[in-house]
């Protein structure tokens, strides 16, 4: 056990824009945490700048001790962070298992995946997501829960340590959640600590033991989520002033 | 032992298949066609066309590998090609190299403007990335062309027959064995291009094209992979602008540096189909032969008309090839005949 992703100070700024100010917090290996704050907030740029995708104006980020700080997104995902997006996006033209064999050819991927063979070992991911008996078909007419499953199977042919999923339940239906929540818990029980936002907050308030709050950028709150809920600004921040919704 | 076992049995199920037996249909067509006419004449005076065909079907299926496969839009291919070119007509006329080794060598060539190209343009995506190809052909071609420096690059006038020691000569002067050279040159070009695109490697190559950012998230070091790509498909630019040098025993900036030519790689692979690196020979074909079909009437001044605007109906309606619909009918055709 110990601290496997470390954020301190971090802050984007975009021209006149402070997407994410000063913003900090913890996350110890194998928890199981969720990231909230109305649209805008700044929570897909945190995402973001913990993965790579964008360079944090200043501050730090630390992975396993590691600072990853403005690395390269592929360096960062083979040392053990992995990340799905808020609009899934696949490899539109490849079948379904090229999609999940190219992650297990990553330098990561490929130290699991070659005892089996990255395609045998992809099969095997796409299985777990319950997708196999689609393996020779395209995404591009796939439902949109197929679509995210096949994001989820996609960061697991990296053998995440780490996994941030971004939104993973936008466009589900109830049947469709609930089949993502079960595998979501099932790679959290087998080790992989999860950090995942949400705007469906019901869902995710149910199922993290705790959540991180933040609005306009900037850290709101930190701690279970009955505690988070009923913090005040965060309640402003979602419903509005006005004494009606408090 | 087994592996030799698993070959022939996948090149027997390959040869069943529609392409596989389209594909060896048309290569023992090419391969009878020269000893075909009685009169030597005639036969020469097409043969040396269907060498032609078969130099841009390599220069059209290395294009379609950095393009349609990789992502990588190339509009300044004409770099590698007459980079090739250049090198291999350099090394054989002042140099005195033997063809076989300056045609290689000529390659290694294209290969190491693949890098210097390739590099810079990492950055740039999409219409970008076209537009700064695109760019260094032009800077390129000036440069060859500029009267000041033809000392080294030898000006608008470039290589002939003898501008050196040496004579640049064909690659032989029978025709025939010129055939036969450059088709199993393209043989075996084609057959290594596709073990690449079928490949691992391949598919990585794939998933940069199809989302590059998607490749980045699944831990590819997309950089690395699309330089790689740019030197395969310099390469074998390389060997066709090489080939081309000595069909023209000469080489000047506009014949092998100029944006035609460029332009004549995304004709001949959209033509067959953007992704299918077959359809590139198709596309070379048939414009080799439509460009001899207009001559001969006549009708030289359109051609580059009547080409422009093959590609905007190629472009606007047959986003996949127009050959592709029609090889999809043979196929159901073929189906037919076989009682499936």
């Amino acid at each position: 056990m110990g601290i496997i992703l470390e954020v301190k100070n971090l802050t984007k700024k975009f021209g006149g824009l402070t997407a994410v100010n000063d913003f900090s917090f913890e996350i110890k290996r194998g928890d199981f945490v969720g990231l909230i704050g109305p649209n805008g907030a700044g929570k897909t740029t945190v995402f973001n700048l913990i993965s790579g995708f964008e360079k944090p104006s200043s501050g730090k980020i630390r992975f396993a001790g590691i600072d990853i700080t403005g690395m390269r997104p592929f360096k960062i995902v083979n040392l053990g962070i992995a990340r799905t997006f808020q609009l899934v996006r696949s490899f539109k033209f490849l079948t379904l298992l090229d999609n999940v064999t190219v992650p297990c050819l990553s330098n990561r991927g490929k130290q699991v995946s070659k005892k089996l063979g990255a395609e045998e070992y992809a099969s095997t991911i796409l299985a777990s997501v319950g997708l196999v008996d689609k393996a020779r078909i395209p995404p591009i007419i796939l439902p949109h829960g197929d679509l995210r499953k096949l994001q989820i199977a996609k960061a697991i042919g990296t053998n995440p340590e780490l996994l941030l999923l971004d939104e993973p339940y936008s466009g589900l239906s109830h049947e469709e959640s609930e089949v993502l929540t079960e595998l979501i818990k099932k790679l959290h029980d087998d080790g992989v600590t999860i950090f995942m936002t949400g705007h469906v907050l019901r869902e995710l308030m149910a199922l993290v033991p705790r959540v991180i709050a933040m609005h306009q950028g900037k850290f709101i709150a930190d701690g279970p989520p009955k505690e988070v809920a009923n913090n005040k600004i965060l309640l402003e921040a979602y419903l509005g002033r006005g004494g009606e919704f408090a | 032992m087994s592996k030799i076992y698993n070959m022939t049995d996948y090149i027997k199920s390959w040869a069943k298949t529609f392409s596989g037996s389209l594909t060896i249909f048309l290569l023992v067509i090419l391969t009878i066609f020269p000893f075909l006419s009685q009169n030597e004449s005639f036969i020469f005076f097409f043969l040396r066309h269907f060498t032609l065909a078969m130099i841009f079907s390599i220069f059209a299926a290395s294009w379609d590998f950095l393009t349609g496969i990789s992502g990588q839009i190339s509009f300044g291919h004409a770099i590698f090609f007459g980079i090739g070119g250049y090198f291999c007509a350099y090394l054989i006329a002042f140099q005195g190299f033997p063809i076989w080794l300056a045609i290689p060598t000529g390659a290694l060539g294209a290969v190491a403007f693949g890098l210097i190209i390739g590099i810079p343009c990492l950055r740039l995506r999409g219409p970008y990335l076209a537009l700064g190809t695109l760019a260094f052909s032009l800077i390129l071609l000036k440069i060859f062309l500029l009267g000041s420096l033809s000392h080294i690059f030898f000006g608008s006038e470039g290589i002939s027959y003898n501008s050196g020691p040496y004579p640049l000569t064909r690659i032989s002067s029978n025709p025939l064995i010129e055939y036969f050279i450059v088709f199993i040159t393209m043989i075996i070009s084609f057959i290594v291009i596709f073990q690449i695109v079928k490949s691992k490697f391949g598919t990585i190559l794939k998933s940069i094209r199809d989302d590059e950012t998607g490749a980045d998230a699944s831990g590819i070091n997309t950089t690395r992979y699309k330089v790689y790509a740019f030197m395969i498909s310099s390469l074998f630019a390389g060997i066709a602008g090489s080939f081309y040098a000595l069909y023209n025993t000469a080489v000047n900036p506009s014949g092998n540096l100029g944006t035609v030519i460029s332009f004549f790689a995304i004709l001949m692979a959209s033509l067959g189909g953007l992704t299918t690196i077959s359809g590139s020979s198709l596309g070379a074909f048939f414009f080799i032969f439509l460009e001899f079909i207009l001559i001969e009437i006549g009708a030289s001044l359109y051609v580059q008309l009547i080409f422009a605007i093959t590609l905007i109906i190629v472009v606007r309606f047959a986003e996949h090839g127009i050959l592709k619909p029609i090889i999809e009918r043979l196929k159901d055709v073929w189906d037919v005949l076989l009682g499936r």
